[in-house]
């Protein structure tokens, strides 16, 4: 099946290749990104969400 | 230092929320009526602003920019704040942006029905409108970005960082794809024609989907997912891998709507490839979602809100794997065009952005209204009857799909094609679309329970408008260690943020729209085509105005059994002169790129008429306006004049002849009808229709040789 899709690239074919290089350098960027980022900042960023909401409300001003 | 009181402005969240519950609603039920007049032609109430052309634009616009685009700034106006600790940056600010917005959906409900559009799928709104969305949406990234500059948390959640980039590129998508020449207050020509037309507009199409539908979905699921299941996203790694993969893989994708077109063929190519890659990073935000559930599966049991979720996940998931299927050229060939695709996108809307938005409305209102959820069991019931109705929705659909493409591409052992006559096909499959629109009507009986269930909780809970906070201000950044991963300087710093994902998504623009721009060997001319004469011309946009392109295509793909059916496949010279291009993406009915000729004049006459006359069963509405209303020749002169300054080359002065021109075309047309006892005034709109549908592939007929 995956024969037909390489015969009928038509035209330019530097550009898939230029494209799946670009890919492939902003992959491994955005990878090497990932393993210099420490423990201790992930479980503070993905603990966000967590740690957010204010539990005294008896300030807050009604309608 | 002292921690500083803030409130959270929560009222402009419940605006938004009752925009999204009402708009949701209306677009719904206008998607219902449509559904019906494809098995009832009649349910268009014979009224030329309720038919089908006319407001199946409308539905789609109606969910996609006010169902889930209030819902977008609803989940933004109340995570934003809380990620950051600050109120939004301007209640002004907000206000404007919340009514602007219902401004603009109101000129929408009244434009669209009127046929006054650029049928330019999702961007369908004239000129007018399209600046006031853009307004509209800077106003939105100015309180976006206002408030982050306030912030009182040095790191923007990735939550954070998915809106970064859906405010970005849904202002490059818009702008680029609004490059119209305005002719009149409410008409425009786009200032791309035929190839290049359609691929600036499927680069805009599938990324409507993609950072309208998806990117701001996904940042909404970070912030709502672990709150609701009260535990930390899964991996938070995975989803900077994926945020960052996706946004840069989905911009390359929009060339896979347009296989086996004109279109050049590395560009194709480059669409199916990047399609392919979606799969990972698409999967990789539904797994980590998915998987945020871990060790809370018991929770799924009987909190509806989490069940909601777990469908909504499923759902993206199942549209994310079959979209890449979907591109492979094979699978193309038969799902294109058909009720397939129908099926794909209401499973990603039904069940992604439906299901997901509900799950927050359930989840936010009774915490801003500091109360309970009204019934637990309405809840439920709107769980049940909504997952039917994607279900009873989409599994016709499919039957459907399949069914009628097989069907047209079936050949007798003599070579001829099995069903030669395209209604036969749509005959075959109308029990599917009754179906469908059962499943519709399900869906929407649930959100209407839900809008009754979100009412009663409001009534018995009062509205904290002004939530109070509280939170440590931010230490000047001289203060802080210098930080040594890139990445963790990039999230504190919002600007570079949304300069490295404009980048991200300029990469694939370019590489991908400029050949097709710039380079016009790309397009091979054909010496034979010729502009449109001034009655073709109007009699085209009158094809606009009722959206004849939402059923029939203009494309004939090189495969035997449309050259049989349709005549010589489609070549890019054909479309030079095309603004806007017209080759749609559904055949509802046959594609009518090569109709010219085919018929005689009375034909259409009598078919636009009433279309059962001509061919019983039929599905076509009636267009019997089109035999009484006059036809506008005033814009002739505005219409050509555009024309030559988009380049197609009408001689310089010919304004002054079009609309005699124009007569005389008529005269002859209205001359040939009352040969066969068919008494027309020449200035009735039909015939301007039927000089368009009888010039439709007659350039090519008459000459093939090109240059």
């Amino acid at each position: 099946m995956f024969k037909q899709f390489t015969e009928n690239i038509s035209g330019n074919q530097a550009y898939l290749l230029f494209s799946l290089c670009i890919f492939l350098l902003f992959f491994i960027v955005v990878t090497i990104m990932l393993i210099r980022i420490r423990k201790p900042h992930i479980d503070h960023m993905s603990d966000m969400p967590l740690h957010d909401s204010q539990p005294d409300l008896s300030n807050s001003s009604k309608q | 230092m002292q921690p500083e009181k803030f409130y959270y402005d929560n009222k402009i969240v419940r605006d938004f929320g009752i925009a999204t519950v009402l708009w949701g609603i209306i677009g719904m039920t206008v998607g219902l009526i449509a559904a019906i007049q494809l098995y009832h032609p009649g349910a268009n109430m014979h009224n030329q602003y309720t038919t089908f052309g006319r407001i199946r634009p409308l539905h789609t616009n109606a969910v996609i920019f006010a169902f889930v685009g209030n819902a977008i700034f609803m989940g933004v106006y109340y995570s934003l704040q809380r990620l950051l600790k600050a109120r939004m940056f301007s209640d002004v600010l907000s206000k404007i942006h919340f009514w602007g917005w219902q401004l603009i959906i109101v000129s929408a409900v009244i434009t669209l029905p009127l046929g006054l559009t650029t049928s330019h799928e999702y961007a369908e709104l004239e000129w007018p409108i399209d600046i006031a969305i853009t307004i509209i949406w800077v106003v939105f990234g100015f309180n976006m970005f206002g408030t982050i500059f306030k912030r009182r948390e040095r790191h923007l959640y990735v939550a954070i960082w998915f809106y970064i980039a859906t405010f970005v590129t849904i202002a490059v998508l818009h702008i680029v794809n609004s490059f119209e020449l305005p002719v009149s207050a409410f008409k425009s020509y786009m200032v791309y024609a035929g190839v290049q037309d359609a691929l600036v507009q499927w680069w805009y199409g599938h990324n409507a989907v993609a950072f309208f539908l998806t990117t701001p979905y996904l940042g909404m699921m970070y912030y709502f997912l672990p709150k609701m299941a009260n535990r930390p996203v899964y991996s938070y790694k995975l989803s900077i891998l994926h945020f960052w993969a996706l946004i840069f893989i989905y911009i390359w994708a929009g060339p896979h709507h347009l296989l086996y077109t004109t279109l050049p063929g590395w560009a194709q190519s480059l669409g199916v490839a990047f399609s392919i890659m979606l799969i990972a990073p698409s999967w990789g935000g539904m797994i980590n979602g998915l998987l945020t559930l871990r060790g809370a599966w018991d929770k799924v049991r009987d909190d509806v809100i989490l069940k909601f979720m777990v469908v909504a996940l499923t759902a993206y998931g199942m549209a994310t794997f079959e979209g890449p299927m979907l591109s492979l050229k094979q699978i193309n060939s038969i799902a294109h065009f058909s009720d397939w695709i129908i099926a794909h996108v209401h499973v990603g809307a039904l069940g992604w952005n439906g299901f997901l938005t509900f799950a927050v409305l359930y989840w936010l209102i009774p915490r801003i209204y500091k109360t309970e959820l009204f019934s637990k069991k309405l809840a439920s019931f709107h769980f049940w009857i909504g997952t039917l109705g994607i279900i009873f929705y989409a599994v016709p659909m499919y039957w459907a799909g399949f069914t009628q493409s097989l069907m047209l591409k079936e050949f007798t052992p003599e070579g001829m094609l099995k069903y030669p006559n395209f209604l036969e096909t749509t005959l075959q499959i109308l029990p599917m679309h009754v179906m469908r629109s059962v499943g519709g009507a399900m869906y929407l009986l649930g959100v209407i329970v839900m809008a009754y269930n979100l009412l009663r909780t409001a009534k018995q809970g009062s509205l904290v408008a002004n939530e109070a906070a509280q939170a440590m201000p931010l230490e000047p950044v001289h203060t802080i260690a210098r930080e040594s991963a890139w990445h963790r300087r990039l999230e504190r710093k919002p600007i570079q943020l949304m300069v490295a994902a404009l980048f991200v998504i300029l990469i694939g623009t370019f590489i991908e729209l400029m050949p097709t721009l710039t380079i016009s060997s790309n397009i091979p001319t054909i010496a034979s085509v010729k502009p449109y004469s001034s009655l073709e011309l109007q009699g085209r946009d009158l094809y606009i105005r009722e959206g004849c392109s939402n059923c029939h295509s203009q494309t004939v793909r090189p495969f035997r059994s449309e050259t049989e059916r349709y005549g010589e496949y489609s070549k890019a010279g054909e479309f030079v002169y095309d603004h806007p291009f017209l080759w749609g993406s559904k055949r509802t009915g046959p594609d009518l790129a090569r109709i010219g000729g085919k018929y005689g004049n009375a034909w259409h006459y009598n078919h636009l008429m009433d279309p059962r006359l001509m061919s019983p069963g039929s599905i076509m509405p009636e267009y019997s306006w089109l035999l009484t209303q006059n036809l506008d020749t005033t814009t002739t002169r505005a219409k050509i004049h555009a024309m030559r300054t988009l380049g197609v080359p009408y001689p310089v002065g010919y304004e002054n002849q079009a609309n005699a021109d124009l007569d005389e075309q008529a005269k002859a047309i209205a001359a040939d009808l009352a040969k066969d006892h068919i008494k027309v005034k020449s200035n009735k709109e039909v015939i301007a229709i039927i000089a368009y549908l009888q010039r439709m592939g007659m350039d090519i007929k008459a000459n093939k040789t090109t240059k």
